[in-house]
């Protein structure tokens, strides 16, 4: 038991304090903590799914990455650092929600562009019938005539 | 066809065509981490069959290829025999294998049918595999003499490849 123990001691894997610093926030625990691991893994994104988040994922890795969230929150690490930690890891890609920085911008801005565009070219293209004077077609036609009369009241 | 509307269409397309063809110029198996560059993230690990620890941090001094696998994953099987060979082939460049998702009986089969020449260590709970941004198998990190992460390859292993990017970690 004892060499065993021992053997543990000296296994080490990589720790997020080498990577974002020691926790900056307070140490969850309860119901509190499974609360925000939920929360916070909603907001990765699983390596090895198809646009799932990690807190929804039943992938081994996803369950992996549940569980280290779960470890920094209980620790005392902000959701901050956690995201920064996997961010360090595998860029950008893992995070659902992309920072509004650098080329990422546009995945903001371009929708919001394209959307007064069009607002823009419909507001442009109702101004220009408006202003199209549209003269009534000249018709040499008596019966046309005679519905004109009626609707002037003039006898036929 | 009004002609606004056609050179929108035009420069929508085109830009698309831009991006795309952008993209088929890049290699898939070369991935841009944002670790490169970096310290390769320190661990300590059990190895398979002997228990001792493997220390990332005493193989300072000396290039590193990082390969992660698993037995369960096919083009692993492809890219082992060049691994162990090219380790065979380089004693000035350590290879070490970091086996995560698996089991240990399995990983002895495997090494013991299909050969090893290098030190393969296990990740119990992936934490290793995490710290390296490990998306799926196989991956290979190169690491220069001094632990800094230089190069990063997603896929099987290739000869050509694997001295390509050996090239990256003794240029430093």
């Amino acid at each position: 038991m004892m060499i065993v123990l021992l053997l543990l001691l000296q296994l080490k894997v990589p720790d997020a304090a080498s990577f974002v610093g020691p926790p900056q926030g307070t140490p969850l625990t309860g119901q509190q903590l499974t609360q925000r691991a939920h929360e916070v893994s909603g907001l990765l994104r699983c390596p090895v799914c198809q646009g799932m988040a990690v807190a929804d994922s039943p992938a081994e890795m996803a369950v992996n990455m549940k569980a280290q969230v779960h470890e920094l929150l209980a620790r005392g690490y902000t959701e901050e650092q956690i995201l920064k930690y996997f961010e360090l890891s595998y860029g950008q890609f893992v995070l659902l929600r992309p920072k509004f920085e650098g080329v990422n911008r546009l995945v903001w801005l371009l929708p919001i562009g394209a959307l007064l565009v069009g607002i823009g070219l419909v507001f442009f293209k109702l101004r220009k019938l408006e202003s199209q004077h549209v003269a009534p077609p000249a018709v040499d036609d008596p019966y046309v005539d005679r519905v004109r009369n009626l609707v002037r009241g003039d006898k036929p | 066809m009004n002609r606004t509307v056609l050179l929108v269409g035009v420069g929508i397309a085109a830009t698309l065509l831009g991006v795309l063809f952008i993209g088929l110029g890049k290699n898939p198996n070369e991935i841009r981490s944002p670790l490169i560059d970096r310290p390769a993230p320190t661990f300590a690990l059990r190895e398979v069959g002997t228990g001792r620890t493997v220390d990332l941090a005493q193989l300072k001094g000396t290039p590193v290829v990082l390969n992660f696998w698993a037995t369960w994953c096919a083009p692993c099987w492809d890219e082992h025999p060049i691994l162990v060979a090219n380790a065979k082939m380089l004693p000035n460049v350590q290879f070490l294998g970091v086996v995560f998702q698996d089991e240990e009986s399995k990983i002895l089969s495997f090494l013991n049918q299909r050969g090893s020449s290098y030190p393969t260590v296990v990740d119990e709970r992936g934490k290793t595999a995490i710290a390296y941004g490990i998306g799926g198998v196989p991956e290979t990190f190169f690491l220069d003499a001094n632990g800094v992460i230089v190069a990063k390859f997603s896929g099987p292993m290739s000869n050509e490849a694997l001295q390509e990017n050996l090239r990256k970690a003794f240029r430093r």
